[in-house]
């Protein structure tokens, strides 16, 4: 194993690790990450609702930018975006935060002295991991959406539209094209928890090798590159869920619907451009 | 020794593929980019999910070799 020829210098752990335990359950490090990351996104939240002004300062601004850009392209998916906006937003703030808390100083390298009973090697847990480079959180995540979409799926077709949507189209297919739709549906599950931690996990491997290997100017340029990948996993993630909700709902629809999309896709460019601006 | 030689393997080899595809992606958004401007609003949206449906098959390397060096060694 590398751990024996000096390899300490980079940690890397791909579980999350436990700082305490509460009878059965383990408080990992992870959680104080999704902690730490929900405080944050109540507390701006909270600052954002109770001093808002109609005309908005710079801080207001910068919070309100992520949550009309996310606005903006929901409402260009469908006609019934309303439904699931606040979802989609949910996902969208909640994976960016926590992706980037991994960035900040402190996480990762503040941590507690731990010896493994066995070996009696000793080692450092952080105090503070990233929640979405665990992949209790991600796939949590990833369950949501699963449940979502096929809640948004049986309640646009009815459960036997549902059902029907499976079995394919000619009838006589079903006994072939059931267990395909079957695999298909469970594995979105599989890519979406694991496209998230697998990104932001191998970052903060990349990361630390980089660190250990060249410690200083190096790391920055690969902050940035991670910022760059926190916002855009979060982006995918939450494009995804809605492409799937998206798509679950407007199954079977023809013409009319398709004429509001359309519509729609003309202030959600205008929505895209403003905050690429 | 045996499985990190091969979570290597697994993660090179893994990542010719959804790198080419990522290259053809990029490549072809930028050319109706520079075609029409104005489709920007249009084209981002099936962009990213493109890129990260092309991306997932790399993660899935990503994730055998993961499992390569925590699980199986």
């Amino acid at each position: 194993m590398p751990e024996e020829e000096g390899g300490s210098l980079i940690h890397v752990a791909i579980e999350a690790e436990t700082l305490f335990k509460i009878g059965p359950l383990s408080f990992t490090n992870s959680m104080v990450g999704a902690l730490l990351a929900s405080v944050l996104l109540l507390l701006a939240a909270w600052y954002i609702t109770r001093r808002s002004a109609l005309v908005p300062g710079r801080l207001q601004s910068a919070l309100e930018l992520p949550v009309e850009l996310m606005t903006g392209i929901v409402a260009g998916s469908s006609s019934r975006w309303r439904g699931y906006v606040a979802l989609i937003l949910g996902f969208f703030l909640m994976i960016l935060v926590a992706n980037w808390i991994g960035l900040l100083p402190g996480v990762g390298t503040i941590g507690v002295a731990h010896v493994d009973p066995e070996t009696g090697h000793e080692a450092m847990i952080p105090l503070v991991r990233p929640a979405s480079a665990d992949l209790n959180f991600t796939l949590g995540l990833a369950m949501v959406s699963f449940v979502m979409f096929v809640y948004w799926g049986i309640k646009a077709n009815g459960a036997g539209g549902y059902v029907k949507e499976l079995m394919g189209e000619p009838l006589y297919m079903a006994p072939l094209m059931l267990p395909i739709n079957l695999i298909s549906e469970l594995s979105r599950l599989i890519s979406l928890s694991m496209r998230l931690f697998g990104n932001v996990f191998a970052g903060e491997v990349l990361l630390a090798t980089m660190i250990a290997l060249a410690p200083i100017l190096v790391p920055a340029v690969f902050l940035g590159l991670e910022a760059l990948f926190g916002f855009v996993q979060a982006l995918v993630f939450a494009l995804l869920a809605m492409t799937y909700i998206g798509t679950a709902i407007a199954e079977h629809h023809t013409g009319g619907d398709h004429a509001a999309d359309e519509g729609h896709a003309s202030d959600h460019s205008t929505a895209a451009e403003a905050a690429a601006t | 020794m045996d499985s990190n030689l091969a979570a290597g393997l697994a993660m090179g080899l893994g990542a010719i593929g959804p790198g080419i595809g990522l290259g053809i992606a990029v490549s072809k958004a930028m050319e109706a980019l520079g075609r029409n401007p104005e489709a920007s609003g249009a084209i981002f949206v099936p962009y990213i999910l493109g890129i990260a449906l092309a991306e997932a098959i790399g993660i899935y390397a990503l994730v055998v070799s993961l499992l390569l060096i925590f699980v199986a060694a």
